[in-house]
């Protein structure tokens, strides 16, 4: 083992959220060093080649490694520190310091940093963890598996597949396979909208006659080494298969864009408190956990649909956590009602003079003309109203609050509501 | 009214004359035609008699569908044609991989062959790993015997073969002051009957499991039993009878034997005919089908399909060990010893298995009542059980007689073949101790014809792949530093490096699968189930054996990943 080097700010994950904090950091002069476990920096970006990434932060359709590379060209002009290949293994903790123990070609390195930040990602969720089953055959993958080897390798994993799930990246997949000359027979969703963008539903299923059906669901494959069918049917409002609607569909590959998990593993291994809704960590405006000096961003705090918004994520961790910045006069929870999927930051500051606070929700269900507000006790502080609001789309909302409205232990609540026509 | 005349009565009584039984030369024959599984099975269980008959060959044909041929390899070349080994060991499961380890302590010429692309690839990789400590088993019981046997002889052998062993213990929980009486009177009589066993009270049991259901009121504990990867154990025992001399050939079924007289001659497979001396039978679901093509067949295997489930690490801490609750295995009626909750050696909970008789003997296929069923049960056991901490879930294939036990034994008619067939739980406790009389049968077959001495150059010791993430960090740095391939981490979830990938396409053993290497060293078997490392692993697997990635199967030829470079493949 090596000697113990010291950092001020250490960025686990080098994906847009881990490079946006990492250049905050060092841009604020903290001491800063960037983990990477792949070869290379970008995170699932670099497989990304599709276009749209940047539209809110530079007004450009870019690539998603064009987008990575506005980050990683700043890096050499920097002073942070970039390990690839590197691992995080074991995360302690001491007097608010975190002590780390990566592992690298070069050996196994030990770290002391002041702050940490988790810009660890997400994962995609697995046929086992939606219950698929029949056979366990070659050919059911995520469909990130299937645009790496897409992408990357440049190798087809299907000559006709059916795409279960209409998460973004399902969507996304469905039109790179039908250009490069593969089958999708369909893109099939549980629920009764789809899961993605409706940018993404358009462009890549209508623009490409991919026919998407909604509750519908896989039930079994079949195949011996590899899958040769899949049986789909209907769901009832519970999203439980309805027997005799069930239709058996030939095809080689079953690919999974079923929904996303935050990677949390490392940050609940020192006792990072998540928040149930979002699977991600319990943050405060600054992006801190409940653990001092240990921050999380991009989507490992929740799952984004816009990059732009992942990156403006990590910038706050890195500033934040080279600024030392902390809560004087304590912390506000934030909480929602059922009418909302979630809401991050799930705490505020009371002491900070900035009024302006930024929180991004997604609504439980489809809405129009809906009225978010945001009340204390009795007191409604803010209200703003939405022509629409669907679950796939995240909102991005600031408010301004003053620190009498923060005084006091009451929990700000957010609740939408539908407007009923006079 | 002689047996047969009995048993004939009430066949025809439950079947409306559709099924009778014969005897011949000490094995009672069914024959008549059913069209429901189910039936098949009940009449079979009916006529059984292992006092009387030496066996029940249920010959009734099943009509209600088509039962499925075995599944066989692509490949056809005559690779073994006109092999002459001392022994032909059938079959490379756990028992099949033993004895041929056994075996290579003799001087004899072994050859193992195995239909599967790998080893272990059936019943030896869908179980539930548990070393038995012989709970639930009836004295004259050959399984039993083995099971008694083998467990003894566990640390040892897994520290030959360097294989990781947990003697973990097993606790049995009884609910409600009734059963925490009986319990206290139970342990008496399992002390009588051989496993070592301990009566804890309810507090004694909460000190050491404390997140189990608080209805249990007291539970037995049994310190024998333990936790083994079963195919990691069988890997062992193939690579080492390899290193020892044997040869192991993959992708070979068994398609036919010639006898003459009392004895096999050759043995017909899909890469020549092979000229044995011995033939062991270790085809597991197979070895009713070897016994009938060797002309010895006085048994019958009706398959019995289990489905076990693993949780997420991060959900497999709420235990420790082996816990099960009695009352939730159903052993008497359902044939299974059910573990339970089982702490596996990998540190997983394992939640399972069921029992469902099924004429399908290589259906691998889960269903969703079947994982249902399991965590309903298991929930009196710890009622925090929840579907969704699940990372996978796999189904395997009991080997079941209808005498419910082992065919551990000399061919009943042929001369020169030997049965281990018949195998289920506890079958990996078992195998052990299977292989060292089996073994010894067949030196004994082959020095009917010449002498057969001890092989002086057997080397009982065996070198795993090395685990890095369980090595301290001194060790590990110094490692890495030897070679850097075990720094850089492939498989996230599990930890495991490249350099481990790489070993594990270099045993003794061939392996150029993704199911292969994961069952070698692990990658993708955690909660991502290879999304991430899987293409990886692909990679490292074309790189190391030459061959083109779209070449590389998930569990071999058929089960390849990709079709081609895109622009180029044509839907």
């Amino acid at each position: 083992m090596t000697q113990e080097l010291y950092f001020d700010v250490t960025v686990i994950g080098a994906g847009p959220a881990g490079l946006a904090a990492a250049l905050a950091a060092n841009r604020e002069g903290a001491k800063t060093l960037l983990i990477e476990r792949e070869a290379r920096l970008g995170g699932i970006l670099k497989q990304c080649i599709h276009d749209g990434f940047g539209l809110v932060r530079y007004g450009e359709k870019l690539s998603g490694p064009e987008y990575a590379e506005r980050f990683i060209e700043q890096l050499p002009k920097s002073n942070v520190q970039v390990w690839t290949l590197s691992f995080v293994n074991v995360i302690k903790r001491e007097n608010n310091e975190s002590i780390l123990t990566v592992i690298t070609r070069e050996g196994m390195k030990q770290i002391r940093t002041r702050a940490l930040i988790f810009a660890t990602g997400c994962r995609e969720r697995t046929s086992r963890q939606i219950g698929v089953h029949g056979r366990h055959t070659a050919g059911v993958l995520t469909a990130g598996t299937a645009q790496y080897y897409t992408n990357i390798l440049g190798k087809l994993p299907t000559k006709r597949c059916m795409i279960l799930g209409s998460g973004d990246i399902g969507l996304i997949m469905a039109r790179r396979l039908t250009l490069e000359g593969a089958e999708v027979v369909g893109v099939y969703e549980a629920k009764p909208t789809p899961s993605g963008l409706t940018r993404n539903v358009s462009q890549c299923l209508w623009d490409f006659d991919i026919p998407l059906h909604v509750s519908k669901t896989v039930t079994r494959v079949f195949g011996d080494a590899r899958l040769t069918a899949v049986e789909i049917a209907s769901v009832d409002a519970c999203m439980c298969p309805i027997a005799g609607t069930e239709e058996i569909i030939p095809c080689d590959a079953l690919i999974l864009s079923v929904g996303l998990i935050p990677e949390n593993e490392l940050a609940e291994s020192i006792g990072v408190p998540l928040d149930a809704k979002t699977k991600g960590a319990v943050v405060d405006e600054h992006n801190e956990t409940l653990l001092r000096g240990v921050y999380a961003c991009g989507n490992a705090l929740h799952v984004n649909d816009l990059v732009d918004y992942v990156s403006e994520s990590g910038e706050i961790a890195g500033k934040a956590a080279a600024n030392e910045t902390c809560c004087s006069r304590g912390l506000v929870p934030v909480e929602c009602d059922q009418s909302l999927l979630y809401v991050v930051p799930q705490r505020i500051c009371r002491s900070l003079d900035e009024p302006e606070r930024i929180f991004f929700f997604r609504s439980a269900r489809d809405l129009d003309n809906a009225t978010l507000t945001i009340t204390k006790g009795e007191e409604t502080l803010y209200s703003i109203k939405f022509a629409h609001l669907r679950p796939p789309e995240m909102e991005r909302l600031p408010v301004q609050l003053t620190r009498e409205q923060l005084d006091g232990n009451l929990p700000l609540r957010f609740h939408l509501e539908e407007q009923t026509n006079e | 009214m002689s047996y047969v005349k009995r048993i004939n009565r009430k066949l025809s009584a439950r079947f409306s004359g559709r099924v009778s039984a014969r005897e011949h030369d000490r094995v009672l024959y069914l024959e008549g035609e059913l069209d429901r599984w189910d039936d098949v099975v009940a009449a079979g269980r009916m006529a059984v008699n292992r006092k009387k008959y030496d066996g029940l060959v249920n010959d009734i044909h099943f009509t209600g569908d088509v039962i499925p041929p075995m599944r066989l390899p692509r490949v056809q070349d005559d690779s073994l044609d006109g092999a002459t080994p001392d022994v032909l060991v059938i079959g490379g499961g756990i028992v099949g991989c033993a004895i041929a380890r056994e075996c290579a302590k003799y001087d004899m010429q072994i050859l193992l062959v195995e239909k599967e692309h790998d080893i272990a690839m059936q019943t030896t990789s869908r179980n539930d790993g548990m070393v038995h400590p012989g709970i639930d088993l009836i004295p004259g019981q050959i399984k039993r015997y083995y099971n008694m046997r083998g467990n003894r002889m566990y640390d040892q052998i897994c520290s030959e073969l360097d294989v990781p062993f947990l003697r973990s213990g097993q606790y049995v929980c009884f609910q409600g002051r009734a059963m925490a009486i009986a319990a206290f009177f139970g342990q008496l009589y399992y002390k009588l009957l051989g496993p070592r066993v301990q009566y804890l009270s309810k507090h004694e049991f909460f000190r050491r499991e404390p997140n189990m259901s608080p209805a249990i009121t007291a539970a037995l504990y049994y310190p024998d039993a333990g936790v083994v990867s079963p195919y990691g154990l069988a890997l062992a025992y193939a690579e080492n009878a390899v290193d020892n001399g044997a040869q192991v050939s993959l992708d070979t079924a068994v398609l036919g034997m010639t006898i003459e007289g009392d004895r096999i001659v050759s043995v017909r497979t899909n890469r020549g005919t092979i000229y044995p001396k011995v033939v062991i039978n270790a085809a597991g679901v197979f070895s009713d089908d070897v016994a009938r093509m060797a002309q010895d067949r006085f048994f019958s295997i009706h398959p019995r399909k289990g489905t076990n489930t693993i949780l997420d690490h991060k959900a497999s801490v709420r235990m420790r060990t082996i816990v099960s609750s009695y009352g939730t295995s159903d052993t008497r009626k359902r044939h299974t010893k059910g573990g339970g909750l089982v702490k596996t050696i990998d540190q997983n909970t394992l939640v399972g298995p069921d029992a469902v008789e099924t004429y399908r003997k290589e259906d691998f296929s889960t269903e969703a009542q079947s994982v249902a069923f399991v965590f309903d049960r298991q929930r009196a056991t710890d009622p925090a059980l929840h579907i969704r901490d699940s990372i996978t879930y796999f189904s395997g294939i009991r080997a079941a007689t209808y005498e419910e036990d082992f065919v551990i034994r000399r061919g009943k008619w042929t001369k020169n073949i030997v049965h281990a067939a018949g195998i289920q739980s506890p079958g990996i406790t078992a195998a052990p101790a299977i292989a060292v009389d089996v073994a010894k049968m067949a030196a004994d077959v082959l020095s009917e014809t010449r002498e057969v001495k001890p092989n002086p150059a057997f080397n009982p010791i065996h070198k795993s792949i090395v685990h890095v993430n369980e090595l301290d960090d001194a060790a590990r740095d110094a490692l890495i530093r030897e070679n850097p391939d075990y720094g850089e981490i492939v498989c996230r979830c599990e930890q495991i490096s490249r350099g481990e990938v790489i070993d594990a396409l270099h045993r003794s053993i061939p392996c150029d699968t993704l199911d292969g290497v994961r069952r070698r060293v692990r990658p993708s078997g955690g909660r991502c189930q290879g999304a991430f490392c899987g293409p990886l692993v692909l990679q490292l697997i074309a790189q190391q054996t030459g061959k083109p990635v779209e070449q590389v199967g998930k569990s071999g030829p058929g089960g390849e990943i990709l079709f081609g470079s895109i622009k180029e493949v044509q839907a």
